[in-house]
């Protein structure tokens, strides 16, 4: 069975080469453009994974990964933030949120796929 | 480059521009000091651009986008302060970005000289604090420790692992780390420890109580080793031994991490919309215009019918037909505040270039037009502008002396106004001078020596090609190149260009576009045994022609109406009837009666563009295919209007 992974990022063309680079491998992906949005697409549905940005509109990542943590079904989820160098103070705040997985954009769709192996068998 | 890839880049051109385009807007509204910056927003744009061109290998924009993220960062951090010449900096950088972007996305090159000069302007907003931060931070420190279990020695790694009890809490699956360290290598030997388990009334099933000792044959350096396990740093304590060695390291938990104050403000920027290809909208807006054609063929035929029902329900069709072609045009609309944001730079940067104060005022951005024509109207209406602040608005000393304000206004202002759009440049400067144009005119062979111009007319000699009465040519406008483009600009969209002017007091420049290209509501009027077809939206009334023939003007409720026959324009032959009808049309500020044979009525009708070889061909804008199969010409009312003002202005008869 394929693994389902969710991509949160608002910029469109981000989004759009992360999940060609993870269908390309074999994953199903689901896309949301916030955290708000990406709240509401995961009602209901099991993932595997979820990669999410940091810095978006409406809901930001880290505030989205706070949310995602109280549901009991996804307690579990491994999550990636992606992140700059820029943000490293971020990055605290991430990891009391229960993000303990980075990758420091700008990154190569070959680096993505390297740290989602790591976290999905 | 695969076409996904591509289709990606274009996304991203897409998405930069917008984003470059909300740099500006910040950091201009900073600039002219209305409002609190939005810092956070501003650096979430170079963020975002960053982020994305590294994903397409743009290494260009990402290093020097960097640099600008960086100077950003501490700018919203507060550790800098938000000034002129840095925001004056930040636009160039803000430009020198796009460039970049276009440069890579198969645009010209980009002088690498640019780039330089700026990231060093960009050093002095870095320093004297800490220079920017590193690309990738990391920290390290070799710790001996005595290794657990088995020792190196052999010919492959031995890895100690140790998990936290948090770790699957945190997402951290400890078998997708060994699963994946046996993709790099091939693991010689696992151990499990569980001497951390504890006894059941204390064992937690969220916890984590495992170890591992595991022996890996890989040809994998130690850094990558201890990258597989990057993410669980600080939930495990990972030792790497090498192959034939004795001496162990900790991988170093992550270096140490300042407090932050936190607050970042959120604006919905994002609105929800759908991006789709105009081409698209272009096939569905015909296919519309043919199902409007079809729906009233059927109307016909139902109506000859005489059967009640089917007339009902062919009626019922036409209804939403209708409603389907409304809704289909309103797509196309869009606010012509896309074309006026980009006025306040322009104005800017032309105002600080000729050393001028000017504030642009804007209204009516909400004002809804053709996609098609937003497009096409931004470069005459920046040509516009620029004349207005060029020559239209006096320097300073100038108006302090003649009494007015030293700062300089200038107005762009969209409405709708009789089925049209208008939009107006109004500038308060000195105005347009009639002697002055006259004698450029005369000296140019454009006027001759006795001919009498009335003030319109003269105003309108500053849209013949090459004319300019400015003394000294300036880098922006004075070479007469323009005007002339602007006019036909204008002609080529089916609208009409009014100037007024009032010495002392400023110039409005006026177009008048219609709202549409593609489907219009039409009057119908026949000549002869030809149909025409008015658009709708100019009629303001018909009226019967009082039995005078040869009669140039109507006097209409006191108003003095040019007429223009149609029947001699347009050469009709056969006699003409012996009651005569005119349709009264109206374009903005200008209005005309076009005298007809006979009125037909209402008609919807789609505007199919005549072929070049009809361009020369005078009051006719395009041609349409009547229900019943019929070809009928739709009358060209700018250019109508134009004959109508230019001969009554010349007291040569009109038509």
């Amino acid at each position: 069975m394929s693994k389902t992974i969710m991509i949160v990022d608002d910029s469109a063309s981000l989004r759009q080469v992360v999940s060609m680079t993870l269908k390309g491998a074999g994953y199903e992906v689901i896309e949301a453009c916030d955290g708000r949005d990406a709240l509401a697409k995961l009602k209901g549905q099991r993932v595997h994974l979820v990669i999410s940005d940091v810095n978006m509109p409406n809901l930001d990542g880290i505030g989205f990964v706070q949310e995602l943590k109280k549901d009991p079904s996804y307690k579990f989820t491994p999550v990636i933030m992606l992140t700059t160098e820029a943000q490293e103070a971020r990055k605290q705040e991430g990891q009391a949120a229960g993000a303990r997985a980075w990758v420091v954009k700008p990154f190569q769709p070959q680096q993505m796929l390297g740290a989602v192996a790591k976290l999905v068998m | 480059m695969n076409t996904d890839m591509a289709r990606a880049l274009d996304t991203f051109l897409e998405e930069s521009r917008e984003l470059l385009e909300q740099m500006e807007h910040i950091l201009l509204a900073a600039e002219s000091g209305c409002l609190v910056p939005d810092l956070h927003a501003l650096f979430r744009c170079a963020h975002t651009i960053k982020g994305s061109a590294g994903l397409f290998g743009l290494e260009g924009v990402v290093r020097f986008t960097h640099g600008v993220e960086s100077v950003l960062d501490r700018l919203r951090n507060g550790e800098i302060a938000f000034d002129p010449a840095l925001s004056a900096l930040l636009l160039e950088c803000r430009d020198h970005i796009g460039a970049l972007v276009r440069a890579d996305c198969g645009g010209n090159a980009v002088p690498a000289a640019v780039g330089d000069g700026l990231t060093r302007r960009l050093q002095a907003w870095l320093s004297p604090a800490a220079p920017a931060a590193p690309l990738r931070p990391t920290a390290g420190e070799p710790v001996a420790a005595s290794g657990g279990g088995l020792l190196g020695g052999a010919d492959h790694w031995h890895l100690s692992l140790r998990f936290g009890l948090d770790v699957l809490r945190h997402g951290m699956d400890p078998l997708s780390f060994i699963h994946y360290l046996g993709q790099c290598g091939e693991i010689v030997h696992l151990e499990t420890l569980h001497e951390g388990l504890p006894g059941w009334r204390d064992y937690d099933p969220e916890s984590c109580y495992l170890g591992f000792e595991i022996d890996f044959k890989s040809e994998a350096s130690k850094e990558e080793i201890e990258e597989i396990f990057d993410f669980v740093r600080g939930d495990a304590t990972v030792r790497i031994l090498p192959p034939h060695s004795r001496v162990v390291e900790a991988a170093v938990v992550d270096a140490a991490l300042d407090k932050q104050k936190r607050g970042e403000e959120r604006k919905a920027l994002e609105a929800r919309s759908l991006k789709v290809p105009s081409e698209r909208l272009d096939q569905l807006i015909d296919r519309v215009g043919e199902l409007v054609i079809a729906g009233a063929a059927t109307q016909i035929l139902a109506e000859a019918s005489r059967q009640p029902a089917l007339k009902e329900s062919a009626a019922n069709l036409l209804r939403l037909v209708e409603d389907i072609r409304d809704t289909t045009l309103k797509l196309r609309m869009v606010p012509i505040g896309e074309v006026f944001s980009r006025f306040p730079r322009v104005v800017r940067d032309v105002a600080r270039e000729l050393g001028k104060d000017i504030e642009l005022k804007i209204g009516g951005a909400d004002t809804e037009l053709d996609k098609s024509m937003v497009e096409k109207i931004a470069d005459p209406l920046t040509h516009m502008v620029r004349n207005a602040i060029d020559h239209g608005i006096e320097p300073e000393a100038v108006r302090l002396a003649a009494g007015k304000p030293g700062r300089g206004t200038l107005r762009l202002d969209a409405y709708h106004d009789s089925g049209g759009i208008v939009i107006e440049v109004a500038d308060d400067g000195g105005g347009l001078d009639c002697g002055r144009i006259l004698q450029k005119a005369r000296e140019r062979g454009l006027v001759g020596p006795d001919q009498h111009l009335s003030r319109p007319e003269i105003f309108r000699l500053i849209l013949a090609p090459g004319f300019s009465t400015a003394e000294r040519v300036t880098n922006l406008s004075g070479r007469g190149v323009g005007m002339d483009v602007v006019k036909s600009s204008v002609d080529a969209l089916r609208g009409t260009l009014d100037i007024e002017s009032e010495a002392g007091r400023g110039t409005v420049m006026r177009i008048c576009l219609p709202l549409t290209l593609a489907i219009i509501d039409g009057f119908q009027v026949a000549l002869g045994n030809n149909i025409y077809i008015v658009p709708l939206d100019m009629v303001v009334e018909c009226i019967e022609l009082p039995p005078d023939p040869g009669a140039e003007y109507l006097n209409l409720r006191d108003e003095i109406l040019p007429l223009v026959r149609l029947r001699s324009l347009f050469e009709i032959e056969g006699p003409a009837p012996a009651r005569q009808n005119v349709v009264v049309v109206r374009l903005g500020r200008r209005k005309a009666g076009l005298v007809v044979d006979r009125l037909l009525g209402e008609f919807q009708t789609v505007i199919k563009p005549l072929s070049k070889i009809f361009d020369r061909l005078q009051g006719v804008g395009g041609s349409t295919i009547l229900g019943s199969g019929q070809v009928a010409l739709i009358v060209d009312v700018p250019a109508l209007l134009g004959l109508a003002a230019r001969r009554a202005e010349a007291g040569e008869p009109a038509g």
